[in-house]
């Protein structure tokens, strides 16, 4: 079924700060548009810094904010008009996110598993334990771990990469057609990064979910995106084809971006070192 | 929790020495059940002797025995204390969540009437009720009403928590996994809160029983039931001090003194144990 | 002993051969906890040696549960229960004889403190104080140290300041009226202001953003140029340490598992852990497949035996789950600590 997945259309976001007779807007989000198109699984990439607003964009699409202007709709329907129980579960059981912090994903009190059956039985119905023991399980295993070695464990005896793999797992057993990650891999560790990164690619290739990664690393974007925004200030500054952007950036701010990363690149521009 | 007891018992001073102390409360009012006299008889022993062999903590003015008086009197004042402190914990608890959850006009409302409470000057509202209620004023009765005057400051520590703890990001992996808010409350963020829950338990019992202590020794209660401020009310109606009846008012002092100390070490002690940071760092996670 | 001088870096000054500046040997500092019965005892850094020579930065990388963070805090002398030096020696050229800035005489750590070892910590609020105007901070760290009235004390601040390319009127200001690029550098103005021959940076860029942390870290490269002193600078992030350092330690697990030119163990590097760690770093304009590595790093209170890499290492043998491999210098200035790369017989 073809259509538009997710339509961002003019969308704003404006916080004002102060009392009766001061206040100032703050506006984090300008004016921003674009569309994710169903039955095309994307990797879609908001690159911007602290301020830019990318995470105030990503909170909107996952509708825990509201937008103050503009429309963003998800498979058709207005986000606005999302308000009552079973559409809010309608909702989630369509996106799902992953967080920055995979140690603060989780309570740290509890057992990560909870969550997981939790989910499961959720967005599933209450079927009998076994097949949700297997639902779990099979989630489990697409992101390289198995219920055996997650079963009664708490947050702190896994590393970041493992937790962050169990977040994206629990997002997997809502079945979802989109995953909001904002900044997944910045936690964690440089040597576990590529695993979880890769593991994207594995969601947009094998499962046809399409992935909104917001991130302030060109690097790991160059390396798994199809198209990219590059935001400062809330506003849009380039957009289009990853490849094509990151190689070679046009606007000012994405070409100091550019020159920011530290790490020499492979092949052309004003590079660093070595 | 037996595994808790047991580490706050090898390791914790302050937690052994609360429960000596509350553990020979408790055992005192336990032996209510015991007592050869009815508590509301007087005039069954001889009145005016002091502590010895056959009366242990000597008589009272009234004819009866002040270790069997005592034990129905503590035993009383544990219970209304204890009542008090669940009812406001509920109330407490159920408002503090909620409202610190929820926000918005919710909060708003909840808090108005939070601080409507706090505000409401305890002494005179409960000396009124007294007077409007007479005789029909029991025990359970003033627990009640104290039970409504007491759970407001708690509430808004634990909607404080509440509040902060809504912004962490598990409370969103909650929800996007699917629980209701019920579930959230109760199963994530209760935790939280339990340490908060059981110190001002403790600060609970300790101020309701000063409280009725007060209103008693005024003789603003039921003074038939047998209370340690009934205890003490008595006392100064025989003008025990005066005449030299010393042990009818110092032993009910020491076993309600025995009380507080035990009851507000057993929190900090627990409370230390039970605080999340301290457990994560037990469990060797960093918070 | 030279360093082939990379095209990369602007200034190819040679670290000074005369005798080094900071000098470790088999340091291990580990940590004790009891708390209701939970018995922790970890082995946070365990058996690293190492030199930091005059004029060089040397960088320290590691991930989490490397150990490197307690070992700054062990080389700084910020030592307090439950953590405690179990072992080893820690020598400064300009405090000899003590073995470690927490066994010698508060009176001699006040002397060389911030005249001749100072910080640059990863939070700036660290270290500003956030009540006090930035001058009052000043006055309190540098003043002691410089000779000289009050006027030209003043004179020289303003002067160091402009290194850092903040103006005069940011002495007036409140911490948290700067940004907080501008804060980590008045940081940096204030650890070097008295020119210290040692500088201890702690992830100070880590919280900023990458446009702001290339100017900061262009900042510091500078102004140790200017003045000479070394410095230890400890992050996890590769690609600084790929632009700012001269030579580069690797840690795991509490150990130092390679060391050398910067340049070389990013084209050659030689154990296993630091061959995967290079490999998997992503770079712009390369979309060649990498991988992650298996597994987690290890619990430091309950670390593998042997070598504490064996467990997720492709070229694990026998002998390493046995006996800890010594850090061996397999090629001028490169030292590795593998069996698989020094062999395994006995010494």
């Amino acid at each position: 079924m073809s259509g538009t997945l997710l339509d961002v259309s003019h969308v704003s976001k404006i916080f004002t700060r102060g009392g009766l007779f001061s206040s100032r807007r703050i506006v984090a989000v300008n004016d921003v548009s674009f569309r994710i198109e169903a039955g095309k699984p994307e990797i879609f990439t908001i690159i911007g810094e602290s301020g830019s607003g990318k995470t105030t964009l990503s909170r909107m699409i996952l509708n825990i904010e509201h937008p103050s202007r503009g429309r963003l709709a998800f498979d058709g329907v207005d986000l606005a008009m999302v308000r009552s129980n079973a559409d809010r579960m309608a909702f989630m059981h369509k996106v799902q996110p992953i967080f920055q912090n995979p140690f603060e994903a989780f309570n740290p009190l509890k057992q990560l598993d909870r969550y997981l059956f939790m989910t499961s039985r959720r967005f599933h119905g209450e079927g009998d334990p076994a097949a949700i023991e297997l639902a779990v399980d099979g989630a489990l295993r697409k992101v390289g771990l198995s219920l055996k070695e997650i079963r009664h464990r708490y947050p702190h005896e896994l590393s970041g990469g493992q937790l962050q793999r169990v977040a994206i797992a629990r997002a997997l057993l809502a079945d979802p057609k989109l995953i909001v990650a904002d900044e997944p891999v910045s936690m964690v560790d440089a040597s576990l990064r590529m695993s979880i990164v890769n593991l994207f690619k594995t969601l947009r290739d094998d499962l046809g979910i399409s992935i909104v990664y917001v991130t302030h690393d060109l690097a790991t974007a160059y390396y798994i995106s199809d198209r990219i925004i590059i935001m400062q200030k809330g506003s849009v500054v380039e957009s289009g084809d990853a490849r094509a952007v990151l190689s070679a950036p046009q606007h000012p701010y994405s070409r100091q971006l550019r020159d920011a990363v530290l790490l020499p690149g492979v092949a052309t521009a004003a590079s660093p070192q070595t | 929790m037996l595994a808790i007891l047991r580490d706050l018992l090898r390791y914790n001073l302050e937690f052994r020495i609360g429960i000596v102390l509350v553990g020979i409360v408790f055992i005192l009012s336990v032996l209510s059940f015991f007592s050869p006299y009815p508590p509301q008889d007087v005039y069954v022993v001889p009145p005016d002797v002091p502590p010895s062999l056959t009366y242990w903590l000597g008589t009272t003015s009234r004819g009866q025995d002040v270790f069997w008086q005592l034990t129905f009197a503590i035993r009383n004042t544990l219970l209304f204390g204890f009542t008090v402190a669940l009812i406001s914990r509920v109330l407490a608890l159920v408002i503090g969540l909620v409202s610190g959850y929820k926000g918005g006009w919710v909060d708003r409302v909840l808090m108005s009437l939070n601080d409507t409470f706090i505000v409401i000057p305890l002494l005179p509202v409960l000396v009124l009720f007294y007077f409007v209620m007479r005789d029909s004023m029991s025990w359970l009765m003033l627990a009640l009403i104290m039970a409504c005057l007491g759970w407001a400051y708690d509430a808004r520590l634990i909607r404080s928590v509440a509040m902060s703890l809504k912004t962490r990001e598990f409370t969103e992996s909650s929800v996007f996994s699917g629980m209701t808010t019920r579930e959230i409350l109760v199963q994530e963020h209760l935790p939280y809160v339990m340490p908060i829950v059981f110190s001002t338990t403790m600060n609970n019992m300790v101020w309701s029983i000063g409280l009725e202590v007060t209103l008693a020794v005024l003789g603003f209660t039921d003074i038939n039931t047998p209370t340690i401020g009934g205890m003490i009310y008595w006392a100064n109606q025989h003008t025990a001090m005066v005449a030299g009846i010393w042990w009818w008012i110092a032993f009910p002092t020491i076993a309600v003194i025995m009380t507080f100390i035990g009851l507000f070490l057993l929190a900090v002690s627990m409370n230390e144990y039970i605080d999340p940071r301290s457990r994560l760092s037990r469990m060797g996670g960093a918070s | 002993m030279t360093t082939a001088a990379p095209a990369s870096l602007a200034d190819t000054r040679q670290p000074d051969s005369d005798r080094p500046i900071l000098v470790v040997r088999n340091l291990q500092a580990h940590f004790r906890t009891s708390h209701f019965g939970v018995n922790r005892y970890v082995r946070a850094v365990d058996g690293i040696s190492f030199d930091v020579r005059r004029g060089e930065i040397y960088g320290l990388a590691g991930e989490s549960s490397s150990g490197k963070t307690t070992l700054v805090k062990t080389i700084a002398g910020a030592i307090k229960p439950p953590l405690e030096v179990v072992g080893g020696t820690i020598e400064f050229s300009f405090l000899p004889g003590y073995g470690g800035l927490h066994r010698a005489p508060p009176a001699e750590v006040a002397r060389i403190r911030w005249r001749h070892l100072s910080y640059i910590m990863q939070g700036s609020m660290n270290v500003l104080n956030p009540v006090r105007r930035l001058r009052k901070s000043f006055d309190d760290f540098a003043r002691p140290h410089i000779a000289g009235t009050g006027k030209q004390f003043e004179a020289a601040v303003i002067d160091h300041l402009a290194r850092v390319k903040l103006e005069p009127s940011v002495l007036a200001a409140y911490p948290h009226e700067l940004s907080g690029g501008m804060r980590q550098r008045a940081t940096i103005a204030l650890a070097t202001i008295c020119r210290p021959d040692f500088v201890i940076a702690d992830e100070p860029t880590t919280a900023l953003d990458v446009v702001v942390q290339k100017d900061v870290l262009g900042m510091i490269r500078g102004i140790q140029r200017e003045i000479g002193s070394s410095m230890l600078f400890v992050t996890h992030d590769m690609g600084v340490h790929a632009w700012l350092t001269d030579r580069l330690g690797i840690m795991y697990a509490g150990r130092l598992v390679e060391e050398a030119a910067t340049p070389e163990i990013f084209r050659n590097p030689l154990h296993p852990y630091t061959k995967h760690l290079i490999a998997s770093l992503p770079r712009i304009g390369d979309d060649t497949p990498r991988k992650g590595l298996e597994g987690a790093p290890p619990n430091l209170a309950d670390p593998p035996p042997g070598c504490r890499f064996h467990p997720r290492c492709p070229l694990a043998m026998e002998v390493c789950s046995r006996r800890v491999p010594d850090m061996i210098e397999t090629a001028p200035g490169h030292r590795v600590a593998c069996f698989a790369v020094n062999g395994s017989e006995a010494p």
